[in-house]
């Protein structure tokens, strides 16, 4: 602090480029963080958010990263696999998955890793007494001895948020912080954060809900594409601007043009609720739509905003329906799994392909067929002639490059991965193909196969289903758009008249403002 | 950000490799059998010099495959168990328990209510079978749709078997000695059905080694050299000779042992051939993905469950027959021995990978070596030791070798 840089910058980005292989996910960002302000981040899926709050709590170390990091006006050099130095600096992350453990109290919690201990022994009382003393001076309403699993995910938070505090936080990020909790809960949170600014603690805020930036930040940064766009005072800014900033993207040629003559209403959801079966809390909050064979239905909206609940759901493997109902080719469907989701004629290719797609160390053959074996098999013998004959078939029509469908899954890019689940799933020769975020991780020359695969689908009469998180995927391949926001549609677009500022504008619930 | 993108079909454009460098990468990929197989023939060798020469004599040689047998038909059924990242702790009390069944009735009823040696000897194998089987169901049930743990369930079978046991039991032993029935466990087949077996395996090997070779052609797959795919079937087909030699001269191939080979081939073929093998291996190598794949899960964990149950039988009958009578420390610690051979054969505790035949080898390796250190008169608590010190080495070892892969 005495090297005569300025006092009121705490955290200074300077040029952070940020490589992974196939993508830069940063590039050259330049940044400033006030000392004690709660800085806003703000950008579409994948703009490079996370991976620079990662730079800063050391998921990725020095030396992974082009530029410094000022810290205090000293640079900030985390090393590889000590992610515990970014907390004793006094950076803490809270993030949107709770890190806590469920069975411990509160306290036990917040002191885990550092309890006070006299000759080692723990000292439970003062761990108590320093746990109630922390949260009192921040204002924080729950008990030191209350276990965790019986808590609110909002009281949850809190626990989080204490357990960085008790660290000692100069600067404390808040990865969506608010996309699990209540209304109540997120005033509560705004609470919070407000008493923290008043105690000194910098707060990075990233949300997709433009207006807890208005309610809450002193600052907004918009990221695009990995690149800063814009850092202004929030005063500065209004919602449109916001949206504009994030989207204002030109179309590249990236998608191939398709000729979808789309036909008949194949498939229906009608007013469809649903809940999370473990917690009953309602996440689809009614949705409707149709969609006509050989029709590309894109599906956008934010992390968080119900469309992978909503498919799932669809699948028979998620959500449990309160109301509404589904209709495939007009009959009522009612799907309790995902194997009378398929024998009725409904796909799904899951978005996270390597925990819900792939049976990793297995060879891209047997990840092929595991769907499909009733095809070629009876419970006595698999004709392992028509497997492979089928498998390859669809292999070379999708030309997935491997050496031979003998190897393990896992040796494979990651488009080439995506091309063995669409396989897999082609395969059982549905009526309704759902992809969601079928190009996520996947690298642009893949990305463009997939785009030609799915048109050719619809033009031979598939209904596809596609969720996207990428704006400029939605407008490229679909002929409809629903938008949706916290488990609800927000509105269903024609391509010709859907822009990437409506879409968003959807997404983020600020529509009013816009179409008005 | 333009990528020009080819449709080429899925063919390797590197240059052909060499003979040796194929052959390399082979035996890398089979690593582990081979250091399996290496690591038994050091053993035996071993044992060998130790006892000059009778550890590998006619007569040790035959006992020792007999020996292993009641345990390998676990060590078979548990490696699918653990495939699907479950356990069974029940095996060898369950086994344990058939016998004792069996060993029963035969004294209390079948030899008293039936002339015929053979309908008492069938009785004897369906009522063994048919309680394991039961026992199966009811377990599988339990764990795969009423969603209890395997590992609690099966230690709470354990308990709730030895009960059972001492129930039936009432702590006496129980004779099982009806001539027809001893056979199973305690007769051998002539010198020419040895004969004639091993020459329809090794003209089944030399079969299958060319009409695999033809399939893999025939769809452009890479083919692993000719000379590599000889080597190994003659090299198998001379390790059965040799075995059919050895134990014609002392009195035959032991029927337990023929039983367990047709059990071994079953077995592989279950879980290579078979929808519900593939699931078992799906299952255990990403439950989720396999459940959205529209495969049941709770079938399939039922289905392996029963599958045990049925094998606990089979053991359970051959220990009957075998020991000659049915007693309360019958298959104590049996299930350990299983659970150890899979793990020796390469299967992983964490579900998704090991083989039928892995397994087997590593009860051979099991039996070796405690055989050989009671021939060296090894006192039993160093026995134990050893035993429990390889366990553990050769894990280290397999984890070690499969990271520098």
């Amino acid at each position: 602090m005495t090297d005569g840089t300025d006092n009121n910058i705490i955290l200074d980005f300077q040029n952070i480029t940020k490589r992974f292989p196939g993508v830069t996910a940063l590039k050259d960002v330049s940044l400033q963080i006030r000392r004690g302000e709660i800085h806003g981040l703000c950008g579409e899926n994948g703009a490079g958010k996370s991976t620079l709050m990662k730079i800063l709590s050391g998921v990725y170390p020095a030396g992974t990263y082009e530029g410094t990091v000022l810290y205090e006006g000293h640079e900030l050099r985390l090393e590889k696999g000590a992610i515990r130095q970014a907390t004793e600096e006094g950076i803490a992350t809270v993030y949107q998955e709770l890190t806590l453990i469920p069975a411990m109290t509160v306290g036990e919690n917040v002191y885990l890793g550092k309890e006070p201990v006299e000759h080692g022994i723990i000292n439970w009382d003062k761990m108590y007494a320093d746990t109630r003393e922390l949260l009192k001076k921040y204002n924080l309403d729950i008990r030191p001895q209350d276990v965790v699993k019986f808590l609110g995910v909002g009281k949850m938070q809190m626990t989080e948020i204490a357990k960085a505090l008790s660290e000692n936080a100069q600067v404390l990020i808040l990865d969506e912080p608010t996309s699990a909790l209540t209304e109540a809960e997120i005033d509560k949170l705004m609470d919070i954060l407000h008493t923290l600014r008043s105690h000194g603690v910098t707060c990075i805020y990233i949300t997709h809900k433009l207006e807890e930036f208005f309610r809450i930040a002193d600052t907004i940064t918009v990221l695009r594409d990995g690149a800063v766009i814009t850092s202004q005072p929030t005063e500065n800014l209004t919602r449109e601007k916001l949206v504009h900033y994030m989207v204002g993207r030109e179309m590249t040629e990236r998608f191939p043009t398709g000729h979808h003559t789309p036909g008949e209403v194949v498939f229906e959801v009608e007013d469809l609720h649903a809940q999370d079966p473990d917690s009953s809390r309602a996440v689809i909050k009614g949705v409707t739509f149709d969609v006509r064979q050989g029709e590309i239905f894109g599906i956008a909206g934010l992390m968080g905003s119900g469309r992978t609940e909503l498919v799932m759901t669809i699948f028979g493997e998620y959500g449990k329906i309160t109301q509404g109902e589904i209709r495939l080719e007009g009959q009522k469907l009612h799907s309790r799994s995902s194997h009378e989701a398929m024998l009725s004629g409904i796909s799904l290719v899951p978005e996270d392909r390597k925990r819900h797609g792939l049976v990793l160390m297995q060879s891209v053959l047997k990840n092929i067929s595991l769907a499909n074996l009733p095809q070629f098999s009876n419970w006595f013998s698999i004709d392992d002639n028509a497997e492979l004959k089928a498998s390859l078939q669809f292999a070379n029509s999708l030309s997935i490059k491997a050496p031979n469908l003998n190897v393990p899954v896992d040796s494979l890019s990651g488009g080439n991965q995506q091309k063995v689940v669409i396989s897999k799933w082609l395969m059982s020769q549905p009526k309704v193909l759902i992809l969601d975020d079928p190009t996520r991780g996947v690298d642009v020359g893949a990305k463009y196969e997939i785009y030609k695969l799915m048109n050719d689908l619809a033009e031979h009469g598939m209904a596809i289903i596609m969720i996207s998180s990428e704006l400029e995927e939605v407008l490229g391949m679909s002929d409809r758009v629903m938008v949706m926001c916290e488990g609800r549609s927000n509105g269903i677009l024609d391509i010709e008249e859907a822009t990437q500022e409506k879409i968003m504008a959807l997404a983020t619930n600020i529509a009013n403002g816009v179409t008005a | 950000m333009t990528t020009t993108t080819t449709t080429a079909p899925a063919r390797p454009t590197e240059p052909a490799p060499t003979l040796t460098t194929t052959i390399w990468n082979q035996l890398r990929m089979n690593l582990q059998t081979y250091t399996l197989i290496a690591a038994l023939v050091l053993i035996w060798l071993y044992f060998s010099y130790r006892t000059d020469g009778t550890y590998l004599a006619p007569r040790n040689f035959s006992n020792l495959f007999r020996q292993m047998t009641i345990t390998a038909f676990l060590s078979v059924g548990m490696v699918l168990v653990i495939v699907t990242g479950n356990i069974d702790l029940s095996v060898g009390k369950l086994a344990g328990f058939v016998s004792v069944v069996v060993a029963y009735y035969q004294a209390n009823y079948l030899t008293k209510h039936f002339d015929q040696d053979w309908v008492v000897m069938l009785l004897s194998i369906l009522i063994g079978i048919g309680v394991g089987l039961v026992y199966g169901i009811i377990q599988g049930y339990i764990i795969a749709y009423l969603n209890v743990t395997a590992f609690i369930v099966t230690l709470g079978s354990m308990w709730l078997l030895d009960g059972a046991i001492l129930l039936r039991t009432a702590g006496r032993t129980i004779q099982a000695n009806q001539p027809l029935f001893s056979e199973i466990g305690q007769g051998y087949q002539s010198d020419n059905f040895g004969w004639i077996l091993a020459g329809v395996a090794v003209v089944f090997l030399f079969y299958t080694m060319f009409r695999g070779r033809q399939k893999k052609r025939s769809y452009n797959f890479d083919l692993p050299p000719l000379p590599m795919d000889l080597a190994k079937v003659t090299g198998l087909s001379a390790l059965i000779l040799i075995y059919i030699y050895r134990v014609n001269n002392y009195k035959g191939v032991p029927n337990p042992v023929l039983l367990l080979a047709i059990v071994v081939l079953i077995m592989i073929y279950i879980s290579n051939n078979t929808r519900f093998g593939r699931y078992a291996y799906a299952i255990g190598g990403n439950r989720e993905a396999t459940k959205l794949s529209g495969v049941s899960i709770q079938r399939n964990i039922f289905l392996v469950f029963v599958l045990m149950g049925f094998l606990c039988g089979i053991s359970g009958v051959t220990m009957a027959s075998y020991v000659g009578y049915g007693t309360i420390s019958a298959g104590d610690g049996y299930e350990l021995d299983a659970i150890a051979a899979c793990i020796l054969g390469g299967t992983s505790t964490l579900g998704g990978v090991g083989t039928v035949f892995g397994a087997i080898v590593g009860a051979v390796i099991m039996v070796s070596l405690t055989n050989g250190l009671q021939m060296i008169n090894t006192p039993a608590a160093y026995q134990y030791i050893l035993k429990g010190i390889v366990l553990v080495v050769a894990v280290y070892a397999d984890v070690r070798l499969s990271k520098n892969r």
